[in-house]
């Protein structure tokens, strides 16, 4: 890509991560009830406090949690004199103070527990990351290999679509369920843990962690995979079904090509340029998918510390990980552009 | 391509299921029934519950009556919200594209009144006869405007560039994970449910049904039309319209079926509803507690799929009878 093109696209990349952070920032902290935070606050001690000591309490707990400054630049100002219903409060805002620590990597504390956002993101992101690269890897090679399966052996295909679009029905959390119950289950088959992930991760030794590791994945990520197939599946293969109907195809066919090879080295690579705009979705998707998932096999990742800040109304920690997931969707589309110009030659001459 | 086409039998069998999910959200009463606790956590096919209860003691086939009715008080008000939403917003990015013209007179006066209303929001708040006052203003300041020749020059509106931006930000974020975030600020309550995803989920009927309207604008018949002086709003009504609705039909089906596997997955997770509402997700969830329950998990679990099916194949049934092709449905929930 020629500079100046690559320096717009940069910059508008960076505005819509800078607009989705700062809306969510604002809307969260718009409706932070700082009365209601206060008196849950306040009532972890549980003696009742003398008046001025309460006061002065109330002042610190505002101050550390940066509660005690107007929320923005300009607020609405709800006094009806003559004068414009704003009022200008200048740097000493919360989102101004909040942005600058963001730009230097400290995004607060969380309200819960206060321990630092960033170290609670690090550390989901160890059960996390495994997990949403492994079902993306896994799901990636198994559309590939049966969207090639179905098309070399064509009496396959409608059996295969169907189910499919049956998979494709179902919601993730249904699918998760029922391979719980029938995998996990001491009545069934007992064949993975349902959960125990970050439990007793100290006693086994270092060399024994990844292989433990996997083993607390494999449903997990098999539900995910399971969810995530069907729609890359189907898309492929209409993608490659059209292309299979081209002239170069019969071309390549004529000069004594077998099928799988016509497949595999001329259908396929065109095939694929149709998809490339799905996998940009997919990551983001699977760390979505992962809030369910978390959840209901108990791994201390980033979706489940995403719903359950969610549910005790603790946005520090909620506006981090919805931050880190747009911006992972943002490179995964940075990325996605800079595939498109390596496979599609024509793109490079447009841009 | 040919892709084979939905024969009439399973098209009935669809249609059918569909109709009885309507018909027993219509007819099931209201009231939360007794839980039964003497047979809580009971296996099904004894009576009097046939379909088993839950941990609590409440019958699951009672409840998965009871959840129909969530499914259809949500999940098609909001379809309809979305469809309205995204085809009005897709069809004037569509028609319009970056050029909406207003002539100068009218930007300014519209400009004046938005932030002079913004300004004074609370004084307005306080005596709403400041913005019959405030119109006054605007309106003979666009009279004047109009006789000079500069506020004669038409000033266009990026609307297309606008809603791009819009829906692009809202992309950037997967629709559960949005979902989650705005449903922990807000009360849980139907109607605020229903708003939050059809102010989400516009985007993929308003890309459908711009690309539908740009097919449509650049056919000859349209500039005919335009050439006998008809206005935009009826070049839109008579001329578009009829002929890119369908894309919209045909989305209704997947948009239900998308808007209910998200809407059980709130309620799995225990997100966005009160907790007594009573929904087919929340079921299923009781599995955590007895998870040797089977049958917490295969009613509402097959209810589900069936229902979910069904619009998938009405879904390809509209596509049949009315030519279009449909993008694939790939929100992940």
């Amino acid at each position: 890509m020629p500079g100046r093109s690559l320096l717009r696209y940069v910059a508008r990349t960076a505005i819509a991560g800078w607009l989705t952070v700062s809306s969510l920032f604002l809307i969260s902290r718009a409706y932070t009830d700082s009365a209601a935070f206060l008196r849950s606050s306040l009532e972890n001690s549980s003696r009742p406090l003398p008046a001025a000591r309460r006061a002065r309490l109330t002042q610190q707990l505002l101050q550390r949690y940066g509660l005690d400054v107007p929320l923005f630049y300009i607020t609405p100002d709800s006094a009806t004199t003559w004068r414009p219903s704003w009022r200008w409060n200048g740097v000493r805002n919360q989102y101004h103070r909040w942005l600058t620590r963001a730009v230097q990597g400290d995004l607060g504390t969380s309200y819960r527990d206060g321990s630092p956002v960033t170290e609670l993101l690090a550390r989901s992101l160890l059960y996390t990351l495994p997990l949403t690269v492994l079902a993306a890897v896994c799901s990636i090679g198994l559309t590939w290999g049966i969207v090639v399966w179905m098309n070399v052996r064509p009496s396959w295909r409608s059996m295969g679509l169907l189910s499919l679009h049956g998979l494709q029905a179902a919601p993730l959390f249904l699918t998760a369920t029922t391979l719980l119950l029938l995998l996990a289950n001491p009545d069934v088959l007992a064949w993975f843990p349902a959960f125990g992930l970050g439990l007793e991760d100290l006693e086994a030794s270092w060399w024994q962690q990844p292989g433990r590791l996997l083993y607390f994945l494999v449903l997990p990520t098999l539900s995910l995979v399971l969810v995530t197939l069907p729609g890359l599946a189907v898309q492929l293969d209409g993608a490659l079904q059209q292309e299979l109907h081209r002239p170069y195809i019969a071309t390549a066919r004529a000069k004594g090509s077998s099928v799988s090879r016509v497949v595999w080295h001329h259908g396929l690579r065109n095939a694929l340029l149709p998809t490339l705009a799905l996998l940009t979705e997919l990551l983001p998707n699977l760390v979505a998918g992962s809030t369910v998932v978390e959840l209901l096999f108990a791994l201390p990742g980033m979706g489940r510390l995403l719903a359950e800040s969610a549910a005790t109304q603790d946005y520090p920690v909620l506006i981090g990980a919805i931050g880190l997931v747009a911006l992972v969707r943002l490179l995964a589309q940075v990325v996605a552009d800079i595939l498109y110009w390596v496979v599609d030659p024509r793109i490079r001459v447009q841009v | 391509m040919s892709r084979s086409r939905v024969s009439p039998g399973l098209a009935g069998i669809a249609g059918g299921w569909l109709l009885l999910i309507i018909l027993a959200a219509w007819a099931t009463p209201t009231t939360v029934p007794i839980p039964d606790l003497a047979r809580a956590g009971y296996p099904p096919f004894q009576a009097p519950h046939w379909l088993g209860t839950d941990p609590q003691g409440l019958d699951v086939g009672w409840s998965l009556l009871q959840g129909s009715r969530t499914v259809v008080l949500i999940s098609v008000p909001a379809a309809l919200l979305t469809l309205l939403l995204g085809t009005g917003l897709g069809s004037a990015a569509g028609f319009w594209g970056n050029r909406l013209a207003l002539t100068r007179a009218r930007a300014v006066a519209g400009a004046g009144l938005l932030t002079s209303g913004l300004l004074f929001w609370a004084q307005l708040a306080a005596f709403p006869i400041l913005g019959a006052l405030f119109l006054l203003l605007a309106g003979s300041l666009e009279a004047l405007l109009r006789r000079t020749r500069w506020g004669r020059q038409p000033h266009f509106l990026p609307l297309d560039a606008a809603l791009s931006a819009c829906s692009a930000l809202l992309d950037s974020i997967p629709l559960l994970l949005l979902v989650v975030a705005v449903a922990s600020v807000q009360r849980p309550s139907v109607s605020g449910i229903v708003s939050l995803l059809a102010l989400t989920c516009w985007t993929t009927p308003a890309r459908l049904m711009r690309a539908a309207t740009l097919q449509v604008a650049v056919q000859p018949y349209l500039e005919a039309a335009r050439m006998t002086g008809l206005t935009d709003l009826q070049l839109l009504r008579r001329h578009i319209w009829p002929n890119t609705w369908q894309v919209a039909a045909v989305r209704f089906p997947m948009t239900v079926a998308a808007l209910i596997s998200l809407e059980t997955t709130l309620a799995f997770l225990g997100i966005g509803l009160a907790p007594e509402t009573p929904s087919w997700g929340r079921i299923l969830s009781a599995v955590r507690q007895a998870p040797t329950a089977w049958w917490l998990v295969v009613w509402p679990g097959l209810a589900l799929i069936v229902t979910l099916l069904s619009l998938h194949v009405l879904s390809r049934w509209l596509q049949d009878r009315m030519d279009v092709t449909n993008t694939s449905n790939n929100l992940l929930t």
